[in-house]
């Protein structure tokens, strides 16, 4: 009985305190600061001081967990009985993998992104830098690793043509990513910055999970669902007028009228149109969150457009041909991403159609241009080891293409259907040092052949905020259509990459350097003994896989944002020696799309006054190697180096529930005629220069936003 | 005997109960004012406790609460904007525990909000799309599940202070969101002395700026 009245009232008697002190160290016996220690089932214990030390006293008695907890570090419970004794107990605790701590997988890839950590720029950037006329390509030709070239839209990379180079949405490969190719006047992109949270632009050593891709892939990743407001978005600008709805945040639709008619008459140029360029289009997205763990997009665009101008046809200077054209796009791509229970794996899924239709006529022979895709892709991941910092991915892609051309009384054409098998893990073995191993299987049924590409990328952290990367592989893809309609007993062609990558980010300034070494095999090479240089021939003559070549160089990013207030300043400097033998080149040589240096300084200021953004860039591109007709190829030529200086304005208007956004920009202010290559007439004795049809670019135009803004607004609807 | 033995019992168990409960209250009251009021050195030793606190009471959603409040206001002061993220993640944990333990408060929603504008503070210019959208939405959600709480047009208020001119904020378009917090001040009634209260001196503070 007394026991019992003794047990009952123990806990107002006993007052013994005791004392527990330690110390908190982490891997190298640096002592924690501001560790929580903590007797668990209690309130007490103790926040350790600056050298890691801590101390506090509890009247608790028997078996009890102490827990030491703290930011960037693993979580540690020990048993221990606590009796009439002071306890001295010292812990380690174990880094968790975390963005301060832990290195990332960086050679090869320059990354705009809202969400990730270390990257290059933000989607923002895309539309403020002037030069870049708010369009994706045109921004990504300013980073160091591709080369401007004046003549013909895509990204030449490292060497690569652009051909080389594939744009993928959501893990699809978008067949058209251009509007329809004119000869030697670049096309814009079919597609808007702001459609996109994130824009990934390699230049090489890319994942197992993309392939076709000899030099670089383009990642765009599309917007997730902000906010439910619905808006209405009216533009206008000097080449054509839109508007889009967009209902609770989830869906929108969008109309657009297109015609340049308004710019030709405010801007000298040398086009000669019989039509000027006009078109209608018109897009839906659908972007909804379903359940908890699953999200659901769609996105849809047509459009339908029509030119006809007159090009000259090199006979003699005055002499020109009708090329006209009426283009009929179609692209659609709808994803499904499913989070499985524990958040440890994760299913993206898509499936993608696309068709594209030229119907041209060039100096009255019709022509066509067909060419359509079917795509399936499912790509499982799942998280695991030290804070789910390692990934497993791995999945595959299923695509039917059919391709076409006629011209006069020529028809030709092929069906591929292509499937590609991928996996690839990404492994920390310590928070500094990073492994990235993946495989890809391809088979593609014109070739009839299969391949199996490796690709391996590192990364080690020298100190806190500098790194080394290394990526590499090796990267195959489908000689081009124009080759396979003649001989589709070729095989693939392949290019191996190498690539080291140094960075430091630190007090908003990064520098980045990268030297490169890519080799080329089993390139498509025309048997021919008569040099053509005009790029728009048909290669009907023989082929085979023999050519090869090489590409090596370094390039330079140096970025500070600190330098100008509101502001920012990047410079760029890429080296490039490159040579191959390919298509008709008879031995090795310097394509005609490859400068040796490639430079551009991009600023850009905020000026809070005036709530306007202003930007200036200038670019320079030395000159590009020049082949006559015929050539013997014992000289070396080169083009003017090219030299641009642009700049842009947008000035910014918020109300309660109205946005406005004017902008201005000039390309070329400087008005140089840059020169990007020359054009032969038939018997090689005259050449004329192949120039930008306008000298100095005037554009301007507003962006009119009306109702609630789903956080989507800024510059958001800047439709360039 | 039984009897008395019986009613010592009770009455000794209650005394815990009491004396649990007496420390709580105590522990929550002290460290809640320091969590509010302390804005010249760091509240880690402080938030620490109280995660002390919500790990033994972890059927309480106020100690969740303070811990993730605690974590927030320490970011608007952490200078490494990497660290600043690492915190916040710490937050967001909490205020899941908070949530789940209390769904549909109107004090979560706000905690809510202004965890989405320390998200957004780290990188305004490229965040603003995700965390500005979320913020509007979780005051909103606030403002219907307790239309009289201060602290909605408090970080409305504070917002707009923040928000540049050309972008629809500024001084004068803040001034009424403050007036009117305080106004909701003069009824507002905390149910106990560890409940949040925060906003009041604050937005006395902005208003004489």
């Amino acid at each position: 009985m007394k026991k019992l009245l003794l047990l009952l009232l123990l806990p107002f008697l006993t007052q013994a305190q005791i004392k527990i002190r330690g110390k908190i160290t982490g891997a190298k016996g640096e002592g924690l600061a501001f560790a929580n220690v903590s007797l668990l089932d209690t309130y007490d214990g103790a926040t350790t001081a600056e050298d890691g030390t801590y101390t506090f006293e509890t009247d608790e008695k028997g078996g009890f967990r102490l827990q030491v907890s703290m930011i960037g570090y693993h979580t540690l419970i020990k048993e221990i009985t606590l009796g009439s004794e002071n306890l001295t107990v010292n812990l380690e605790l174990k880094e968790t993998i975390n963005q301060l701590n832990a290195v990332v997988v960086s050679a090869g890839v320059f990354e705009a992104s809202d969400s990730k950590r270390m990257v290059m720029l933000k989607p923002l950037d895309i539309v403020t830098t002037a030069g870049g006329n708010g369009d994706i390509t045109s921004v990504m030709q300013l980073l160091p690793g591709s080369t401007r070239v004046g003549e013909q839209e895509g990204l030449f990379v490292r060497g690569g043509s652009a051909q080389e180079t594939k744009t993928v949405i959501d893990g699809m490969i978008v067949q058209n990513p251009f509007f329809s190719s004119t000869p030697d006047v670049p096309q814009r992109g079919r597609f808007e910055p702001f459609m996109f949270k994130g824009t990934a632009f390699s230049t090489g050593g890319y994942s197992a999970q993309y392939g076709q891709a000899l030099s670089s892939v383009l990642l765009l990743s599309t917007q997730d669902q902000l906010g439910t407001h619905t808006s209405t978005t009216a533009s206008l600008n000097l080449a054509g007028t839109g508007v889009s709805h967009t209902h609770k945040g989830w869906i929108t639709g969008a109309v657009y009228y297109t015609n340049i008619a308004p710019l030709l008459a405010l801007v000298k140029n040398r086009f000669d149109f019989e039509t000027v360029p006009q078109g209608i289009g018109t897009s839906l997205t659908i972007n909804k969150n379903l359940k908890r763990n699953s999200h659901f997009k769609l996105y849809g665009t047509w459009s339908d457009n029509v030119s006809a101008m007159n090009l000259p046809s090199y006979d003699t200077a005055e002499e020109s041909y009708r090329f006209s054209n009426r283009n009929k796009n179609m692209f659609s791509n709808a994803s499904w991403k499913y989070v499985f229970k524990d958040e440890t794996w994760i299913m993206n899924s898509g499936l993608s159609y696309s068709n594209n239709k030229d119907n041209l006529e060039i100096q009255d022979y019709s022509a066509d241009r067909n060419d359509e895709r079917t795509q399936a892709r499912v790509v499982f991941t799942k998280l695991f080891g030290n804070s789910n910092a390692n990934s497993l991915n791995f999945g595959g892609e299923s695509h039917y293409i059919s391709v076409g051309n006629r011209y006069y009384e020529y028809d030709f054409g092929f069906d591929d259907s292509y499937s590609a098998l991928f996996a690839e893990t990404e492994m920390y073995f310590t928070p500094k040092l990073a492994v990235r191993p993946g495989l890809r299987y391809e088979y593609t049924s014109i070739l009839g052949e299969s391949n199996l590409a490796p690709r391996l990328s590192l990364a080690y952290k020298v100190g806190q905020f500098s790194q080394f990367s290394f990526a590499g592989g090796r990267f195959y893809q489908n000689p081009e259509k124009e080759y396979l309609y003649v001989n589709p007993g070729l095989t693939f062609e392949q290019a191996d990459h190498l690539i080291l990558n140094y960075q430091v980010i630190k007090n908003k300034r990064t520098f980045r350097t990268e030297v490169f070494y890519k080799k080329y095999d089993r390139l498509v090479k025309e048997e021919t003994d008569f040099f053509d240089p005009n790029p728009y021939r048909f290669p009907a003559g023989k082929t085979s896989n023999t050519g090869k070549g090489y590409a090596r160089g370094f390039d330079m990013f140096f970025r500070d944002e600190k330098l100008i207030k509101n502001g920012d300043l990047w410079i760029t400097y890429s080296f490039l020696d490159t040579e191959r033998e390919f298509k008709n080149y008879p031995k090795q040589l310097t394509p005609t799309f490859a400068a040796k240096h490639n430079m551009s300084v991009v600023t850009k200021k905020f000026f809070t006054e005036i709530s306007t953004n202003i930007g200036l860039t200038y670019s320079f591109a030395s000159g590009r190697p020049v082949y006559a007709l015929n050539d013997d190829f014992k000289g070396s030529e080169l083009t003017k180096p090219f030299h641009s200086v642009s700049v842009m304005a947008s000035k910014i208007k918020q109300t309660s529930n109205s946005f406005l956004v004017f902008y201005f920009l000039v390309d070329n202010l400087l008005g140089r005629d840059n020169i990007f290559g020359y054009r032969y007439s038939p018997d090689g004795t005259e050449r004329y220069a192949v120039k930008s049809p306008m000298k100095t670019t005037v554009f301007f135009g507003l962006a009119w936003t009306f109702g609630k803004l789903n956080g989507r607004s800024k510059e958001a609807d800047l439709n360039f | 005997m039984k009897k008395t033995l019986l009613v010592m019992f009770l009455a000794g168990s209650s005394l815990v109960v009491n004396a649990q409960k007496e420390k709580y209250e105590a522990a929550m009251t002290e460290l809640a004012g320091v969590l509010q009021n302390e804005y010249e050195k760091s509240i880690m030793p402080e938030i620490n406790k109280m995660e002390r606190v919500a790990n033994a009471e972890a059927k309480e959603w106020l100690p969740q609460y303070w811990v993730a409040y605690g974590l927030i206001k320490e970011s608007y002061t952490t200078t490494n904007t990497a660290e600043k993220d690492v915190l916040l993640d710490k937050a967001e944990e909490y205020i899941k525990k908070a949530e789940a333990l209390s769904p549909k408060n109107a004090e979560i929603e706000v905690l809510k909000a202004n965890f989405s504008s320390a998200r957004l503070i780290v990188d305004p210019m490229t965040r603003w799309q995700k965390y500005g959208a979320l913020f509007e939405q979780h005051l909103a959600e606030a403002a219907k599940l307790d239309p009289q709480n201060p602290r909605v047009d408090y970080l409305r208020a504070a917002n707009l202070f923040h928000t540049p001119e050309a972008f629809g904020g500024g001084k004068d378009k803040a001034k009424p969101y403050f007036e009117s917090t305080l106004k909701k001040f003069e009824t507002f009634k905390s149910p106990n002395s560890y409940s949040p209260v925060w906003g009041k001196i604050e937005a006395e503070y902005f208003l004489g700026q």
